[in-house]
């Protein structure tokens, strides 16, 4: 009879570890457009940030959620579909890597951005590497 | 009047000729990949910069580790955290130059080349040679490498628990598309 009892308590443990174990292995990847920024900031100031002094703004910028506000530079795809934003300046401004997903529910609002007019993106800041990267981000206007 | 003209020539031409012997890309494309009995661990970044040197055949490359994405959280999560530790070493780069070079190789189509130079992964250097491709392709300067890393070289320790799940040997392939580099 204690045995019985024993062996549903460890059944019922070893289903909840398995749960849990499996939500861990399949947690999906947290979904840009729903976050909340941690800083809502201007371009060019903060690639005057990361250019004055980058380990700092790594230190404070990097896998944070940032919402940026600038002018669009360019608009294009990279070889593998990602649809890529560059804010400011064309080689040290501010790179953006579109969520895919996101994409693909929004063309018409990637079809109405033109370069020369201003963006807010949000994304998750990567730190600087000629230019400030942020992937994956969304278009917020 | 004729020397200060001299030298004005001089700056200028050599200017013209450093900015037109780069070519850069801010969206190389780098990958790791490893086969387990559990599934495919494959993890890709567009973000990579690679410098190459048309004059000299040297060639640089850097990524932000946190650049690089994977199919589940999970996986970027301990890439990150446990393997490379990218809070404490954001960058990986390397830096080296093509046996062999000849700026002929730049314009001729894609051939086979051979890089040596030193690669830096967690904070460890190491000098290794590489196989690889560089030539034009469709009107672009395209550059393609494919080769192993052993993470134990690099001092990234692998828990015992997933040790023999995880290959002993990475593949990491590089593909870039250079443009010339003209400022």
């Amino acid at each position: 009879m204690k045995i019985r009892y024993i062996l549903i308590i460890v059944l019922i443990l070893f289903i909840i570890g398995a749960g849990v174990g499996l939500r861990m292995f399949f947690k999906p990847h947290a979904d840009i457009n729903r976050l909340k920024p941690d800083f809502k900031v201007e371009a060019a100031p903060l690639i005057d940030e990361f250019q004055k002094a980058e380990d700092a703004a790594t230190a404070k910028y990097s896998e944070k959620v940032l919402e940026i506000t600038g002018k669009l530079a360019t608009k294009s795809q990279l070889p593998n579909g990602t649809t890529l934003l560059i804010l400011e300046d064309e080689m040290q401004g501010i790179s953006c890597q579109l969520d895919s997903n996101w994409v693909t529910a929004n063309q018409a609002v990637i079809q109405s951005l033109e370069p020369g007019k201003p963006v807010t993106v949000k994304g998750v800041c990567k730190g600087y590497l000629m230019e400030i990267k942020v992937s994956p981000a969304v278009v917020v206007k | 009047m004729l020397r200060k003209l001299f030298i004005l020539v001089f700056v200028v031409a050599s200017a013209t000729a450093f900015g037109q012997g780069k070519f850069i890309s801010k969206n190389a494309y780098i990958s790791f990949y490893s086969l387990t009995p559990l599934e495919d661990i494959l993890g890709e970044s567009n973000e990579a910069v690679s410098i190459l040197n048309g004059e000299t055949g040297e060639v640089g490359f850097q990524a932000i580790m946190t650049t690089f994405h994977f199919r589940r959280a999970l996986m970027e999560e301990h890439f990150n955290e446990n393997y490379m530790e990218s809070s404490k070493y954001p960058k990986s780069k390397f830096n080296g130059k093509i046996e062999n070079f000849n700026k002929d190789m730049l314009t001729a189509p894609v051939a086979d080349i051979k890089i040596t130079g030193q690669l830096t992964v967690h904070g460890v250097e190491k000098t290794i040679t590489v196989p690889g491709t560089l030539g034009m392709q469709d009107g672009k300067l395209v550059g393609t490498s494919k080769f192993q890393v052993a993470p134990e070289d690099y001092g990234i320790t692998i828990p015992s628990v997933v040790r023999d799940k995880i290959g002993k040997q990475m593949d990491i392939t590089v593909k870039v598309n250079y443009l010339p580099y003209g400022k």
